[in-house]
């Protein structure tokens, strides 16, 4: 248990970041040498680019949107700290996490990871998954091989089926509300950070 | 802090093994966090004196500096610690606010939480307190093993960065793991010292007391040092092979379901329906699997390992006669000459009781293997069936969201294979194709009076059609037979051959006609498919019957002759003992020495009828693949490449590609299961035929389906239980159980060829045994167990079991549909309320939310929803339409034509990885589905 823990600290701000994610010494670290593998100008900075050579994202429909996620809008690069900070939201969460009122919800809750699964959606960030929005992922999903008709009507039925309010799109309550089922808490960690 | 979470946590850790990271910590885990960084600092430093100066200066530096700081935080512990306690006391949430205090406050707020243990006093407390101090401990007798361990974990990091994860997952416990570990002893011994001032039941309390004790007395070893650290080490690295093992274990036996990437492959391009086509093959390949097993290893590898070799007696040999021809190809393509004297008939089995050193009763086993083999059949047949029905019915009601969730979660985001990539977007088309169907189907606004009475005129008709078919098959078959008297060079080619003709003529029309038919109906694909196999397998049941009529005319016409011969031969045998005597005065008249070939041998009807099968299942594989070339391969390359100078489309006009059509290929492999299952007994070697068949099949057809035909134009989701094809199958497998049967239990046996030859009945052999080579006793409990006093009552017996079972089983439906309902109701009440009362306390509404089981708190008077919307399902629409509760304000229009093209790539707007050659992105020009090249 000698150089690995030390490298800790050749990370800048590694207490601060383990502190606002909840991230633990070892995840950090681990982080940090995926950071390094992905950086491979070895700037300290990660480009678009850099997360393109994954071939998970490039063959993902909607990869360019997960990628655009890490960067804050105007900005070309994403540091470390970010990094970590959009991670944190794949954190797995503790099953026995108390509910107290006054601590602040944590990054990987389930409602702030699927708040981060609506805002890939939701591209204009209006709080709402309008018609247009699911158009552009119905068409990256199923593109050509359905008629542009049949997308139509496939996003008519989507916002239908989860459209509560009866405003033609899904706001995120709704959008929460269509996935209860689904077990975000597990689709949405990444294992190794647990 | 839910204590019941806890534990969860706690066991949860000891299954898992080490196997992730860190921390599995309940609410303070903040703290102790902090906590183990001090404590990490310690080791760190204590290896840092070991290693070499390979190190960086400044983590030397570090480390000093974190233990001055330490020293100079001591002294002002005492006046923090009474604040200390307060605050602990206080909730948990005070801590998380206080997550961004400096580093050293943390450092000061671990001390404190360690006095403040002391002053609890328990004396684990104290050896933890001791081992906390073990910087100084550890510091004199560890030191060569920190120097080891941090070699190991050089090594580790030098070993590349991106491979850590895998790498843990083989060294021995890592970092993290050990921290979190210690995470949580402490937390537990946190829980045990602060436990009194806890506000919970004395009960509670115990429990969970006895639970940290002995989580923290079972995991100290990790923090303890020499042997108990390292037998803890052992225990968690095997936890962690083994789950590694369990996990590679799983993979394993998925790769080992054979064919079961061609399968998915199939289904991502064709949707389930044709996939279900391709499991039902493969399900069939395991069943004759099985059967060839049987066949071949309790009676022909036996017969030919310890029987006679071939030319040892007259069953066995090629006649004279026919010796001359007996190696031609045409003769042997008819299974003539060698073929019909082979292992693969019937004829060639010796009648010899028992055979070679094991004494195997080759008759009996002969007999018992047949009888086994429908056995099995039906046993698999019906349990398999019963497997699918409890495995619930289509799988079709998924809930509310259908779309919603193909849309959002059908990507699964681990794919990193373009192949993989390409298939997944096929089948996620293909999926969200399907539902568009049942949508449709659902939202079908009907006139009920027409649709009735097209159903009902579509069901005459198709009446009408087999009605007529069957007197059609009935005419020829009669006139064949007259035919057949008179004498036979009269005929002409038509004449010998309408049967068949007439046949395949019929096989050719019909199918086509019902589709056509079945049009009218408008039923759903999934059910219009059951309908279809329904009404071909009534037409090819007529085939059926032809063959096996034509079979046993030629069987009685076979008997007779047999009789003839055999009168014949003891005639001969007679005379030639009564001249032999009376020649030579003696009675000790020496055997006739003929030639095995030249004896004069009856017309062995078994082996003719296993011929007769053989042929018909070869020739019917030959037709299906030749089918498969000419009509799908032929047809799909001349419209692909004549396209480019023809005046129409060729693609996607007249021609165009072949459909794979599912219930013509169900039902000739549900009917050649059937020949396979009546053959078995006259030919052996057919179930070795029929396996061959299949295999070639699988991957013939898997083939010449992705490269030559288009999906359907519906595709629709098969049921996940295919019990209809199973149902068939059954039916199949009773009627070809009956020719058997009879076979044995009536017809007797021709007098010089097979294993039975010489019995007055096949099932002779049966009481032979009984009565030979079985304890008298047995032969005793036989002839009663087979008194029609004893088998009536038992038919009785389960006939009421069976009525009684039955009506159990109806109750359990009623039961479950009425569930169903109710929970369906209540959906429909949550959304109704949600709708209507959007106007209202919001406040509520998020209250509401929170409550896990808010759909069962009946609604506040005054909201209650207005009747009318209660009572809005119009009586027209479909029960599952109206309780999706979606009222279409639109007119969707779901029935949009599907492109009907394959996929074969990818949609365009996504970029490939760099670097990453995935081939031209085929253009436009491509046209619509794959030609008749076989893929790139």
């Amino acid at each position: 248990m000698g150089s690995n823990s030390s490298s800790v600290n050749n990370i800048p701000n590694a207490q601060e970041l383990m502190q606002e994610t909840g991230f633990s010494a070892a995840h950090i670290l681990r982080l940090h040498e995926r950071f390094e593998f992905l950086d491979k100008d070895k700037r300290g900075q990660l480009s678009p680019q850099d997360f393109g050579a994954l071939p998970e994202l490039a063959l993902n429909p909607i990869g360019d949107r997960i990628i655009g996620a890490f960067f804050s809008p105007g900005q070309e690069t994403v540091d470390f700290a970010s990094f970590v900070r959009i991670l944190a939201h794949f954190r797995p969460t503790e099953t026995n996490r108390t509910r107290d009122e006054a601590q602040q919800e944590p990054v990987n809750s389930k409602t702030r990871k699927l708040k981060f699964a609506f805002q890939l959606y939701d591209q204009d960030r209006d709080g709402k998954i309008s018609r247009a929005e699911l158009l552009q992922v119905l068409r990256a999903m199923l593109g050509i091989q359905v008629t542009e008709e049949q997308l139509q009507s496939i996003a008519e039925r989507a916002i239908q089926e989860a459209d509560l309010d009866k405003d033609d799109a899904i706001s995120f309550d709704e959008f929460r509300k269509s996935l209860e089922k689904v077990d975000i808490d597990h689709k949405m960690s990444i294992r190794f950070l647990r | 802090m839910p204590p019941k979470r806890k534990n969860d946590t706690a066991i949860k850790v000891e299954d898992v093994g080490m196997e992730v990271d860190a921390v599995l910590d309940s609410g303070s885990e903040d703290e102790a966090r902090r906590r183990t960084k001090n404590r990490r600092a310690k080791p760190q430093r204590k290896a840092k004196q070991v290693s070499d100066d390979e190190e960086d200066e400044e983590d030397e530096d570090e480390a000093p500096r974190k233990r001055g700081r330490k020293k100079k935080a001591k002294p002002r512990d005492s006046d923090e610690d009474g604040e200390e306690e307060i605050r602990s006391v206080k909730s948990k949430s005070s801590k998380a606010s206080r997550k961004k205090a400096a580093k050293e406050e943390s450092d000061e707020e671990s001390e404190d939480d360690r006095r403040k243990k002391k002053k609890q006093g328990s004396k684990k407390e104290k050896e933890e307190q001791n081992k906390g101090k073990k910087g100084n401990v550890k510091e004199k007798e560890g030191k060569d093993k920190g120097g080891e361990k941090d070699k190991k974990n050089k090594n580790r990091k030098m070993s590349s960065s991106h491979h850590s994860s895998s790498d843990d997952d083989e060294e021995s416990l890592s970092e993290g793991e050990i921290e979190a570990l210690k995470e949580q002893v402490e937390e537990k011994k946190k829980l045990i010292a602060t436990l009194r001032n806890k506000p919970w039941r004395m009960k509670r309390k115990l429990v969970l007391h006895k639970e940290a004790q002995e989580f923290v007395e079972k995991f100290e070893g990790a923090l303890g040092k020499g042997k108990g650290r390292r037998l803890y080490v052992f225990k968690v690295m095997m936890t962690k092979k083994l789950l590694k093992f369990k996990r590679d274990f799983e993979n394993f036996k998925t790769a080992c379901i054979p064919w079961e990437m061609k399968i998915k492959e199939v289904e991502s391009h064709f949707g389930s329906s044709v996939a279900s086509y391709f499991i039902f093959l493969r399900w069939m390949y395991g069943l004759n699997l099985v059967l060839f097993g049987l066949m071949f290893g309790l009676v022909v590898v036996p017969e030919i390992l310890m029987g006679l070799p071939y030319g040892s007696i007259p069953r066995k040999t090629v006649p004279r006669d026919e010796q001359a021809t007996a190696m031609d190809y045409s003769v042997l393509l008819d299974f003539g000459g060698y073929c019909k004297y082979s292992f693969l008939f019937y004829g060639y089995y010796n009648n010899v009781r028992k055979i070679g050193v094991l004494q195997f009763r080759l008759p009996l086993s002969y007999l018992l293997v047949c009888v086994g083999i429908y056995g099995y059949s039906l046993m698999v047949v019906i349990r398999t069936m019963a497997r699918n029905a409890n495995e619930g019915g289509d799988g079709a009601e998924e809930g509310d969201f259908t779309f919603s969730w193909k849309m959002f979660t059908s990507w699964d985001y681990l794919i990193g294979n373009p192949e993989t990539a390409d298939n997944k977007y096929a089948s996620i088309t293909t999926s969200f194709k399907e539902s568009i169907v049942d949508e449709q189907e659902n939202q079908k606004d009907e006139n009920i009076h027409l649709r009735r009475f097209l159903r009902v005129l579509a069901n005459v008709l198709i009446t009408c059609c087999l009605g007529g078919s069957g007197y059609l098959i009935y005419f020829v078959v009669k006139r064949s037979q007259d035919l057949a008297k008179t004498n036979p060079d009269n005929l002409s080619w038509f004449d010998k051959n309408e049967v068949e003709f007439v046949m395949s003529l019929l096989g050719l029309v019909c199918p086509p006609l019902f589709e056509a038919i079945a049009e009218l109906e408008d039923y759903h694909p999934r059910i219009a498919l059951k309908w279809q196999l329904g009404r071909i397998f009534a037409l090819f049941l007529g085939n059926l019957y032809t063959f096996l009529f034509a079979l046993f005319d030629e069987v009685t016409a076979q008997l007779d002759t047999e009789k003839v011969i055999k009168n014949e031969t003891e005639w001969t045998l007679n005379q030639y003992y009564a001249n032999y005597s009376s020649h030579y005065n003696t009675t000790n008249v020496p055997p006739l020495e003929i030639h095995p070939a030249d004896v004069i041998r009856g017309p062995c009807w078994e082996t003719g009828v296993g011929i007769e099968f053989v042929k018909l299942t070869v020739s019917d594989t030959q037709v299906t693949y030749l089918t498969i070339l000419l009509g799908d391969f032929m047809r799909a390359f001349v419209v692909r490449f004549l396209n480019y100078c023809w005046c129409w489309d060729l693609e996607a006009g007249f021609p165009s590609y072949a459909e794979f059509e599912i219930s013509e290929n169900v039902l000739g492999l549900i009917f050649n299961q059937g020949m396979i299952w009546m053959g078995a007994f006259y030919a052996p070697g057919l179930v070795g035929v029929n396996v061959l068949r299949l295999l070639v099949s699988m991957y013939f057809q898997c083939w010449a389906v992705m490269c030559c035909n288009v999906p359907h134009e519906r595709v629709f989701k098969a049921s996940r239980s295919n019990n209809f094809y199973m149902g068939l199958l059954l039916l199949v497998l009773f009627l070809s159980l009956l020719p058997v049967v009879y076979t044995i239990m009536t017809m007797s046996p021709s007098f010089d060829c097979g294993p039975f030859s010489g019995q007055e009945k096949i099932y002779d052999v049966v009481m032979e045994t009984i009565d030979q080579d079985l304890p008298a006793f047995i032969g005793n409990i036989f002839s009663y167990a087979t008194n029609p006093g004893v088998i009536m009552p038992a038919v009785l017996l389960m006939v009421l079991a069976i009525y009684y079972l039955n009506a159990v089983s109806k109750g359990y439906q009623e039961a479950n549909n009425g569930l169903k309902k109710k929970m369906q109701m209540a959906r429909d009440e949550e959304k109704n309320r949600r709708n209507n009362k959007d106007s209202t306390n919001q406040v509520m509404k998020d209250l509401e939310d929170l409550l896990p089981n808010k759909s069962l708190i009946p609604p506040p008077s005054e909201e209650e929803p207005p009747p009318d919307v209660v009572i809005e399902k119009s009586p027209k629409t479909k029960p599952g339409a109206a309780a999706k509760g979606v009222n279409l304000q639109k007119d969707v229009s779901l029935a949009a034509p599907n492109p009907r093209a394959p996929v074969t790539h990818a949609p365009g707007p996504r970029r490939g990885p760099p670097g990453n050659a995935r081939g031209p992105h085929p253009g436009p020009g491509r046209g619509r589905g794959r030609g008749g090249p076989p893929r790139q």
